[in-house]
């Protein structure tokens, strides 16, 4: 059975399938047939980073906070956010499948491995950066996703403003890694 | 025309690709570099670079999910 | 280096570390995908539109791992070693993606009705969009991915970026508590739907012309950092 598996996995077509990297531009394609497909579905576009939010606030209110009064959650809908269930949430669900089907992919490509972290460098980066993203992305009103992919698509001016800005802070995010992270 | 290497294992975008472009700098040509990482992106992103610079490139797959990049320094 | 020829045989010349058995992670590919058919159905017992959900899901994060692509690399690596093969990638997809929108919401404002779709994902442009993607663009480059790739990352097994998601959404909670500070500015920031502007025709010419100029300098770009226009 083993024998098998590592059989298929070096068969041509196999590799040229599950294994071998897509080029960028089909990445580009592809993510956007899907794209447009949940825009036709959900007449939204894709977002990634207001459930994040969401899921932070259940998190405080467990801890014995109360976000129902920051004017974040003003609107109704934002109220029915902070009441529902990660189960029952479509963006909760939808970031899910992108960790599950980011591991798949590695799965048949056999490349799956637990990446430790190795100096107190990268714990330092992961922290400092994790918070400018979660801060940065509730001001801007998304991120990569929601204000630059689908704000651009959705023909909304907003979305080529973010990006110019996303550029001046990668200019300014390189200098740093270069030197402090590196 | 000597070897060295570069460990990167465990280094995240876009450290691999800064550290290889650091070091290729101080090589000279016909010297190879033997860089390893385990960053399915880098994997990516090393090779392309190093080819953009016109060296000669060479991956190697040597565990699940790590692999090394053999670079010779063409010019 | 006397042999010319020898300069392409590199690999043939070195002696290699014996690479480890060979496991195939194949047969946990094939159970977690049965995994995922099955927590599918799950979710469709309560709800029609969360399977669907789950799909899009799956398939985004299948695609970023599938094909490495990186909306941060796309902004970082022109800074970093001047190539933008990613960027233009990126440019392909808001031009690919910019039709179909186009077309849907184009067809709901024709199609009369309430629902019209013009203002979906339109975003107001303010002080908080500017500072917000700056703040972003930093934290980006430095934590070594953004939100679809920290996700994606999570998946490959990284536990930098574990620890990143962490502190993402804790950032998240902290910006959202302070948007009624920063939601004060966003008062009179406008919400610019291009069409609005120059007419359906003239968007699509705007947009495009967009597009095409900044994949046009990204090639420019790249020539002048790299000297390839790969």
């Amino acid at each position: 059975m083993k024998e098998f598996f590592i059989k298929l996995g070096d068969h041509p077509i196999y590799k040229k399938l599950l294994k071998e990297p897509l080029t960028y531009v089909a990445g580009a394609v592809l993510l956007s047939v899907f794209q447009i497909a949940h825009f036709t579905v959900f007449q939204k576009g894709w977002g990634v980073t207001s459930t994040f939010a969401v899921w932070g606030t259940w998190v405080y209110n467990v801890l014995g906070g109360d976000a129902g009064s920051w004017a974040y959650y003003a609107s109704e809908k934002m109220q029915q956010e902070l009441h529902t269930s990660f189960l029952a949430d479509g963006g909760s669900i939808r970031n899910l499948g992108i960790i599950f089907g980011a591991l798949a992919a590695t799965l048949f490509a056999s490349q799956f491995k637990i990446k430790k972290i190795k100096t107190l460098r990268q714990v330092v980066a992961a922290i400092l950066g994790g918070l400018l993203m979660g801060y940065g992305a509730r001001l801007a009103n998304g991120c990569n996703i929601g204000a630059l992919f689908t704000a651009i698509a959705s023909f909304s001016l907003s979305g080529w403003v973010f990006g110019a800005f996303l550029l001046v802070g990668a200019f300014i995010g390189s200098k740093l890694l270069a030197k402090y992270f590196m | 025309m000597a070897e060295f290497t570069l460990d990167c294992l465990g280094e995240a975008c876009p450290v691999p690709l800064m550290k290889t472009e650091k070091k290729m700098s101080e090589l000279s040509v016909g010297d190879v570099l033997v860089v390893s990482i385990d960053h399915s992106c880098a994997m990516k992103n090393v090779p392309e670079w190093a080819r953009k610079q016109g060296h000669n490139v060479e991956i190697e797959e040597v565990d699940d999910g790590e692999w090394e990049i053999v670079i010779e320094k063409a010019k | 280096m006397s042999e010319t020829n020898s300069s392409t045989e590199t690999g043939t010349q070195r002696v290699r570390k014996p690479r480890k058995p060979k496991k195939s992670q194949i047969p946990f590919a094939l159970l977690l995908t049965a995994l995922i058919i099955a927590f599918g159905f799950y979710l469709g017992q309560g709800s029609n539109k969360l399977p669907v959900y789950w799909i899009f899901g799956i398939a985004f994060g299948y695609i970023l791992q599938r094909s490495r692509f990186c909306f941060t690399a796309a902004f970082r690596d022109p800074c970093i070693t001047g190539s933008t093969s990613v960027t233009r990638a990126v440019l392909v997809a808001a031009a690919v993606s910019s039709v179909g929108f186009v077309a849907i919401k184009y067809a709901s404002a024709m199609g009369g009705g309430d629902s019209n779709l013009n203002m979906a994902g339109v975003s107001p442009i303010g002080l908080p969009l500017m500072i917000g993607a700056v703040l972003f663009g930093i934290g980006m480059v430095i934590a070594g991915g953004c939100a679809s790739g920290t996700l994606m990352r999570v998946g490959e097994g990284f536990l930098m970026q574990m620890l990143s998601l962490v502190f993402f959404i804790a950032g998240s909670v902290w910006g959202a508590h302070d948007m009624g500070f920063w939601g004060k500015l966003n008062t009179n920031a406008p919400k610019i739907f291009l069409p609005d502007v120059f007419g359906w025709f003239g968007a699509i010419v705007v947009q495009g012309l967009i597009i095409v100029l900044l994949y046009i300098a990204a090639v420019k770009w790249q020539q002048k950092k790299m000297g390839s226009i790969e």
